[in-house]
């Protein structure tokens, strides 16, 4: 579904000096911005929790030169969405693996990103957790849907919360588990919930 | 008037005449006319050249600058200064026909000439007979019937030779000898010093400064004939009683009478030229301070009020003394117009030694063309013209002094020396090389350290007249060095075109260069030095900010969004236009490459400008990354953070 439609992107994506670091601070910090808003946007509309920073496969990147190479198809993998973001097949400019880390890192600094290894420092992972919702977020819309539902109080399983009938659409359905998790621990530091269970059964439950 | 306006180059500095050169400069200097400082000419730079004295203007330049030609001075008087005081030169005019008609008494140009090393030196000459009356013209007396005649009007000591025809006496009809109506001529311009007398019928017996000042100033104003008269009489005499001494038979004469009755004289002119009392009025707005405190060493050249004075507060004034002599004894102004001396056939032959026999023949002056044909003729004219060469260096070199004077000869002649040792210079080098020696030539009034005063800021004078130098050179429209180069030159390139364009003489060391340099902006010059954060130093137009340049680039881009890119490109150059590199915009824009990025660098600082590094190199484009939305766009954990003081503050937790 969330492939249905190709992602709009920006007027910048079509501008070649957009995947070019600027020297100057502030077009560097425009750059920087505009680049965090495409990739939570582009994010959102993909629904990508955990995105891939180096490209996933160089060779085949290298061998379709040409521009004709339409970018929905490109998308349709999970793997080859995030090449299809750092890398503007039409115009053919990619932004270096550098780059893209400057920009992972100012997102970071609004706690929009995070590397999923955990690790903080420089090259600390090649996947990064992108909070298009941060955590805390992604609690408070939990806790607004059992609070909805009437579920206070009854235990809800991890799984249910992400690919039951029951969250059908709302916005966390088909959530990384992962992420979930994190989010749950946050209601869990609030003291709004309580998680139990073993690894592949965990359960939940709001208070 | 003695001090006459004059124009000045785009540097402030005079603009000199053809043939001028530029032998001193001193700062700090003040003008006075007579012995009242002139309000506007009080501090300033004077220029001492071959041909005369400017004065610029520190505040005021294009306003209150003056000069004073060195033709029309008389003579100049050194007074070294004495406690407060400072040294000054004082310049006396050469007499107008006017004034000289005016002059009776040649007594006081004799009292001058004890303090003038110019007259002195003539006035035991002046015997009574031989003398002549300073009237209008010279008299000459004839030596059969003592009659004394008028030199003819036309006459000119310095030019005159034995062609030049002679009037014969008007009662006998004898015709005189050269040499009488010289001296007759001569004396009679060197009495014609001026004492105030000489312009102002006023008595000149020993009064105090003051009190002469005072009548000064009363007098001219109101009837200027009879009362003056009245109160005129010889200076040597110092009679109080109203009689005219006549200058030539002494005899007194009644004040009403307009020539001697003895001997025939005219007496003193009864008018006063209307110039004059004009001036002592605006002289009184600005009585300098000489007023209470006449010093005997200057007073002469006081008194005459036409005379200038150019006071040395910072020093320098032997110097200036000292060229000053130099150059009324060289005269060079006389040289301006009179007929080349025979130097031309030496020159041409000069030349056809270069260029070849053909031009030679043609040329050549007859004493040299002497029928001799064939190798020996070919082996004379070599002969001849070695002669010729080892003369004209050996001339040369006899003393400073003649060296000076032919110093154009020598240049020449190295010049072409140089082309004959440059074989051919082949293609563009050659054109470039012409240039090079004219711009050579054209650089003649160029500042070298011993022109400059040494005043107390040591080298300051030195640098700032090497910064006025150096912008000259620049906005010279003949070479339109800085024009060629796009408006914009490196100031390594500068220094090395004008080192070049010095002719390898009196080069200019790169720490003088760059601080010379960095005093146009000071000077109020029409260039000035921009650094770029690279730390490269330019030179440009001062019309040329940093605005202007990015306003062309600008609109350079804009055009690019209408004109399709030469090849076909990947994205929308409707909307984007396209990138530049540094060499587009060098070829665009006329500036070097390394120019070239320094702007673009600039114009990217400036947040115009973005860039993109490509397997093509960078390429510079309008900035569309940075549109002003970004910092709209709100920080959302500044945001927060803010709502929380907001909220702490408003539930008065602080």
């Amino acid at each position: 579904m969330s492939q249905s439609q190709p992602f709009p992107f920006p007027r910048e994506y079509f501008f070649p000096p957009f995947f070019t670091r600027q020297t100057n601070l502030t077009t560097h910090h425009a750059q920087l911005t505009k680049w965090s808003s495409l990739i939570l946007s582009y994010c959102r509309h993909h629904r990508i929790f955990k995105l891939p920073l180096t490209p996933p496969d160089v060779t085949t990147t290298t061998t379709t030169t040409t521009p004709s190479a339409t970018t929905t198809t490109a998308a349709s993998t999970s793997s080859a969405v995030g090449d299809d973001l750092f890398y503007n097949r039409k115009i053919n400019r990619r932004l270096s693996l550098s780059d893209t880390r400057e920009v992972i890192d100012f997102l970071r600094k609004d706690g929009r990103a995070e590397y999923v290894s955990g690790n903080d420092k420089e090259g600390g992972g090649d996947v990064v957790w992108i909070y298009w919702r941060t955590p805390e977020e992604w609690a408070s819309l939990v806790e607004a849907w059992v609070d909805e539902t009437a579920q206070k109080g009854s235990v809800l399983t991890l799984y249910e919360l992400t690919e039951g009938e029951g969250t059908r659409g709302t916005e966390f359905h088909g959530m990384d588990p992962e992420l979930l998790q994190k989010a749950l621990s946050v209601l869990v530091k609030r003291g709004k919930a309580q998680i139990f269970g073993q690894e592949d059964s965990q359960g939940v439950k709001f208070f | 008037m003695f001090l006459k306006q004059i124009d000045l180059t785009t540097a402030l500095r005079p603009s000199y005449l053809p043939d001028e050169d530029l032998l001193f400069v001193q700062d700090n200097v003040g003008l006075y006319e007579g012995k009242y400082k002139l309000p506007n000419q009080q501090n300033g730079q004077v220029y001492l050249t071959s041909h005369r004295v400017c004065y610029v203007d520190k505040a005021e330049p294009r306003k209150h600058s003056v000069a004073l030609d060195l033709k029309d001075v008389e003579r100049y008087e050194f007074y070294a200064g004495f406690l407060k005081s400072s040294a000054k030169i004082t310049l006396i005019p050469k007499a107008t026909k006017r004034s000289s008609l005016q002059s009776r008494s040649s007594g006081v140009a004799l009292g001058n000439g004890a303090s003038s090393p110019a007259t002195r030196t003539d006035s035991p000459v002046r015997a009574p007979p031989v003398e002549p009356p300073p009237a209008s013209t010279a008299t000459w007396v004839c030596t059969i019937c003592s009659f004394s005649n008028p030199v003819p009007s036309n006459f000119d000591p310095s030019t005159a030779s034995a062609h030049t025809p002679l009037p014969p006496c008007l009662a006998c009809g004898i015709k005189p000898t050269l040499a009488q109506i010289l001296k007759a001529a001569i004396s009679n311009a060197t009495s014609r010093q001026p004492g105030p007398a000489l312009y102002t019928p006023l008595p000149v017996r020993p009064r105090p400064a003051s009190e002469f000042g005072a009548a000064q100033i009363n007098t001219p104003g109101s009837s200027p004939s009879t009362p003056a008269r009245g109160a005129n009489s010889s200076p040597r005499t110092s009679d109080p009683d109203a009689s005219f001494q006549c200058p030539r038979c002494t005899f007194l004469n009644h004040p009403s009478l307009l020539s001697c009755e003895i001997c025939g004289a005219p007496l003193i002119s009864h008018d006063l030229p209307p110039e004059f009392s004009q001036q002592a009025r605006t002289q009184t707005d600005s009585p300098g301070p000489f007023l209470s405190t006449p010093l005997s060493a200057t007073a002469p050249g006081l008194d005459s009020p036409e005379s200038v004075k150019v006071s040395f507060r910072g020093g320098g004034e032997k110097i200036f003394y000292e060229r000053l002599k130099g150059c009324m004894t060289q005269r060079k102004w006389l040289l301006h117009g009179a007929p080349p001396i025979p130097r031309s056939s030496r020159s041409d032959s000069l030349g056809g030694n270069g260029t070849g026999p053909g031009t030679d023949s043609s040329n050549g002056s007859p004493a040299e063309r002497v029928k001799v044909a064939g190798i020996a003729g070919l082996e004379r004219r070599g002969q001849a013209m070695r002669k010729n060469n080892e003369l004209v260096i050996g001339s040369a070199f006899e003393d400073l002094e003649a060296l000076m004077a032919s110093a154009k000869d020598i240049v020449a002649l190295a010049e072409r020396f140089a082309r004959q040792v440059q074989p051919g210079g082949a293609g563009g080098s050659a054109s470039e090389t012409a240039l090079l020696a004219e711009s050579a030539s054209q650089l003649g009034l160029i500042t070298t350290k011993d022109i400059v005063g040494t005043s107390g800021g040591g080298d300051s004078l030195y640098l700032s007249e090497l910064a006025r130098n150096l912008a000259e050179f620049l906005t010279d429209d003949r070479r339109g060095v800085l024009k060629r180069a796009g408006g914009i030159m490196s100031l390594v390139d500068l220094w090395a075109v004008f080192n070049r364009a010095r002719g390898g003489v009196e080069l200019v060391s790169p720490a003088d260069f760059e601080k010379a340099a960095n005093l146009w902006e000071k000077l109020g010059l029409p260039v000035r030095l921009r650094t770029f954060k690279s730390g490269v130093k330019v030179v440009q137009g001062r019309d040329r900010t940093d605005d202007t340049t990015i306003k062309a680039l600008l609109a350079w881009l804009k055009d690019l969004h209408e004109f399709p890119p030469d090849r076909e490109v990947t994205w929308d150059w409707h909307e984007f236009g396209r990138g530049v590199t540094a060499r587009d915009v060098a070829e665009r824009f006329g500036w070097s490459i390394g120019v070239a990025e320094e702007e673009l660098e600039m114009a990217e600082e400036k947040g115009v400008l973005c860039r993109e590094e490509g397997i093509e190199g960078l390429r510079f484009w309008e900035n569309f990354i940075d549109t002003g939305e970004g910092k709209s766009m709100p920080n959302p954990a500044k945001e927060s953070h803010e709502k929380i003081m907001r909220a702490l503050k408003d539930g008065g937790f602080l």
